[in-house]
């Protein structure tokens, strides 16, 4: 398939696996981190840091949207999803995702109708299909998912729908990347920048990056070979001593991203103050809420939410796995206590989660590496 | 001409879903990650803005407003039911 078969070559991956050998100096460290959660279920899949030298080191970024979303949201969604006569729509991995009492999955279980959707739109049909009950979608997502929801309120205006609500829960990716660099216990080295955010976003807002903080940004795609050849390209950056965003996905990503796409999100949507991500704590204008515009449309609005902010479980290390402070096999519950099937953190419960990621595929090359 | 109706535009991700409960979903979540996947479209209605689209997981409705214009045989990079980035046709082998 096109964009496909070329991009997992594995010729062609061996010989970029050589040419990163050639640029890494013994005795140096190098730590990149993959922003993007989708890169660290390919960089698990494909095997890829079993390519790379001892000494570069991927870390895990904050970007799974489910992993950073934190308890008291789930607990604010859980309200709304008891109400009378609701009927509460969320993605398919949101329902695992535990609360301070409870998952969605287990609140339906016990009668609450909440439904699994696979976009903003399947709930929209769930509300025409229901004139007689509220449908409210609880919105997740970065910068990739928010204009899927803006084009959902959109069309429910226009089409004049008045029982399809949303709870949005919508996060920006800028902001926690400034409060990763920010915070004192961090040291990296380059990132392998998102690529689908990028698509939306464009990659110029990333320029701070290498601008302000000194470290390089290469834009990646998803397929083994465009992982590989952004980390060359990043350490080809560090081997130069050049310090530049780069876009190693220029078949998908535009420098400018999706114009039509930011302008919906600009009309639908406003920056909230501040919004809490799980292990990053409060970040100023991180997360989106819907603009007064859509007032109408905002389950926050129409339900009272109990807004209470609930205390990650002591066990769970999702915060420092979130920061790439540890790795998620040395996370205290890692693979015991915390699974896929009971997660206790959000980075197990997504399958883009690194602990999901690393419990699916990593754990076997650890053992071997441990034997 | 109604999209929905003819496809059923839940079937890519009950393909992808039917496991969840045990976390057997191994490609990634393709909802509400930062991934998304590359389709082909079989058919528009330019009036609702949708288009049918078809990839190896099966066949869904997708919202096009934010890649027009487009047209059946191209291909399209698309995220929770909408299309985010035009990605040209498939060229005939």
């Amino acid at each position: 398939m096109r964009f496909v078969d070329e991009f997992r070559d594995a010729e062609l991956g061996r010989a970029v696996s050589a040419r990163i050998l050639s640029l890494v100096e013994p005795g140096e460290h190098y730590k990149l981190m993959e922003v993007c959660g989708g890169h660290t279920h390919s960089i698990y899949k494909y095997g890829i840091d079993d390519l790379l030298p001892e000494n570069v080191e991927l870390v895990h970024g904050p970007g799974c949207p489910v992993c950073v979303i934190p308890m008291g949201r789930v607990d604010d969604g859980m309200a709304i999803a008891r109400q009378d006569g609701v009927i509460f729509t969320c993605f398919g991995d949101m329902m695992r995702v535990p609360g301070s009492e409870q998952t969605f999955l287990e609140a339906k279980a016990e009668g609450a109708d909440i439904r699994m959707v696979y976009s903003p739109l399947d709930a929209l049909r769930l509300a025409k299909a229901n004139p007689d009950r509220k449908v409210v979608f609880f919105a997740i997502g970065f910068e990739t998912t928010a204009p899927s929801t803006a084009l959902t309120l959109k069309r429910a205006k226009a089409e004049g729908i008045e029982n399809f609500l949303c709870m949005c829960n919508h996060v920006t990716i800028v902001p926690p990347l400034r409060a990763l660099l920010d915070s004192p216990d961090m040291r990296l080295d380059g990132f392998i920048g998102p690529g689908h955010v990028s698509t939306v976003v464009g990659v110029r807002p990333f320029e701070f990056i290498p601008a302000d903080y000194g470290k390089p940004l290469v834009t990646s795609g998803f397929e083994p070979l465009d992982i590989l050849h952004s980390i060359e390209m990043i350490l080809e950056q560090i081997a130069d001593g050049r310090c530049e965003l780069e876009n190693q996905y220029k078949r998908v990503v535009p420098y400018e991203g999706n114009v039509a796409a930011l302008k919906v999100m600009s009309e639908v949507f406003e920056l909230r103050p501040h919004f809490e991500w799980r292990g990053l704590g409060f970040i100023s204008q991180s997360a989106l809420r819907l603009s007064d515009a859509y007032a109408d449309f905002d389950a926050e609005l129409h339900y009272e939410v109990p807004g209470v902010r609930v205390a990650d479980p002591k066990a769970c290390q999702c915060g420092e796995v979130l920061k790439g402070v540890i790795k998620p096999w040395e996370c205290k519950v890692f693979g015991t206590a915390c699974t896929p099937e009971h997660a206790i953190g959000t980075c197990m419960v997504s399958p883009e989660g690194a602990c999901a990621a690393y419990y699916n595929y990593g754990r076997f090359a650890r053992e071997k590496e441990l034997v | 001409m109604n999209l929905s109706a003819a496809t059923g535009s839940a079937s890519v991700a009950a393909a992808r879903y039917q496991s969840s409960a045990t976390c057997e979903v191994i490609d990634g979540c393709i909802t509400c990650g930062d991934t998304a996947v590359e389709m082909e479209i079989v058919r528009i209605d330019h009036a609702r803005e949708l288009a049918l689209c078809e990839c190896d997981a099966g066949r869904e409705t997708v919202e096009i407003a934010l890649v027009a214009p487009v047209a059946v045989g191209d291909r399209l990079l698309v995220h929770a039911g909408t299309a985010i980035a035009h990605l040209g046709r498939e060229e005939a082998a």
